[in-house]
């Protein structure tokens, strides 16, 4: 009887204060009268062996006296499908696009991952642990807390049908917005003729800039990718609706444009400069220190990407369904 | 989960939502928990110790149930019966039960 009595034990270290006698009274004396019954039949005393499935039956003890306590949890489900949208938001829109920044900079930023060497680089990391823990911690406080205040009922038993959001069709496009997207496009097109820009020197204010040679690839790489935006614009304005065509479109485009500019961003495109009353070697100076710059800022366009791109890919999912 | 284990957990759940009719039921005659328990399980309505008692606690509770603790066969044991609220709700209940039947019928 030694196994029945460390679990009973057991049972009683979980169970309140006020009512552990007797309910333990009860339940030693069901699993004795088991016990016995069980010995009548087979005629001799059952060893612990033969015990061992019976308080298995009867389940772990935590659980057992968790049967006992009224049902509590930290978070009730009135609040709690708030608490998890409020979580994912933040995980979402916050804590994912700060590790993505930081991967994106220890993994493209050479100066970075000199200055954090080694495990350093990932102590780095350190503030967005501590966000996410206190961020989650602030969170689950603030929520225990309104589902313990009268604000709970309020927010659960106030509520009128006509103040609900209306609903929302996310495959639709705002005619307004491909309006407005097309008349900067077609304008910056324009300009872009106007001005000759796939020269690869400009005479601005007496400043003379001077492009790289690789300027006008680019130039028509640029104008490629107008035009087929602006083929988009005028798909999205017959049929304002998005389809996986104009979706696989737009994805299309928006990966080509971003590796279109992280190439430009790299590739040291201004080539010199010419400014009346400034020195050649500040000129060159100026020249460098711009494309080391524009050559640091590439990643940003990768970041920026990246998240266009994940947009652009959920869009086509939910069109395909 | 596969469809054993779904419909294990739905017969479950409708069990669950029977035993304190059936628990009350039964507790027309008095019992010890034990003697519940078996006469339930001879009645095909098998129910394990861990969650009897808490429900007849909640039940207890509730003033649908009223125990006293009697020796008997040299040991201490807890007896429970229907109080006259619980007579009242059982009655209740079993109209209750008998329409919910009648529906279901009606529906299948």
């Amino acid at each position: 009887m030694e196994l029945v009595d460390r679990y009973l034990h057991a049972v009683k270290f979980w169970l309140p204060r006020a009512e552990k006698d007797d309910i333990i009274a009860e339940l030693s004396e069901d699993l004795r009268s088991q016990i016995e019954e069980k010995e009548a039949k087979l005629g001799h005393k059952l060893s612990d062996a033969d015990v061992e499935p019976i308080l298995k039956r009867c389940g772990s003890p935590m659980a057992v006296a968790g049967r006992y306590l009224p049902q509590q949890s930290l978070i009730g489900p009135a609040l709690f499908p708030i608490y998890r949208v409020v979580i994912r938001g933040l995980f979402l829109y916050f804590l994912l696009p700060w590790f993505l920044f930081w991967m994106g900079i220890a993994i493209f930023s050479p100066d970075f991952r000199a200055d954090h060497p080694g495990v350093a680089l990932f102590a780095s990391l350190d503030p967005w642990w501590r966000a996410c823990i206190w961020s989650l911690f602030i969170n689950t406080l603030i929520f225990a807390m309104l589902d313990r205040s009268k604000a709970r009922r309020h927010l659960v038993n106030d509520w009128n049908p006509r103040s609900l959001p209306a609903v929302r069709d996310k495959n639709s496009i705002s005619r307004g917005g491909t309006i407005f997207e097309l008349t900067v496009v077609v304008a910056t097109l324009a300009t872009w003729i106007q001005l000759d820009a796939f020269r690869r020197v400009f005479h601005i204010f007496g400043t003379t800039i001077t492009l790289s040679s690789r300027w006008p690839y680019c130039f028509w790489a640029l104008v490629v990718v107008t035009v087929a935006g602006i083929y988009v614009s005028c798909l999205n304005l017959s049929n304002p609706r998005w389809t996986r065509l104009s979706a696989s479109l737009r994805l299309g485009i928006d990966c080509y444009s971003f590796a279109l500019f992280y190439w430009l961003f790299r590739a040291d495109m201004l080539q010199s400069l010419s400014v009346s009353g400034v020195s050649f070697a500040e000129a060159a100076t100026f020249v460098r220190s711009f494309n080391h710059w524009m050559a640091g800022s590439a990643i940003w366009v990768l970041v920026v990407g990246a998240i266009v791109v994940f947009f652009d890919v959920r869009r086509i999912l939910r069109v395909g369904r | 989960m596969n469809s054993d284990e779904r419909f294990e957990n739905l017969r479950q759940e409708l069990r669950r939502g029977s035993l304190p009719l059936a628990v009350l039921a039964a507790l027309r005659t008095e019992h010890y928990g034990y003697t519940l328990r078996k006469t339930l399980a001879e009645h095909g309505m098998a129910i394990d110790e861990g969650t009897l008692y808490p429900l007849l606690r909640r039940l207890e509770t509730q003033g649908l149930l009223v125990s006293q603790w009697r020796e008997e066969d040299k040991r201490n044991k807890r007896f429970y019966r229907l109080s006259p609220d619980g007579k009242l709700i059982l009655k209740q209940l079993l109209a209750e039960w008998k329409s919910i039947h009648a529906s279901l019928e009606n529906i299948f």
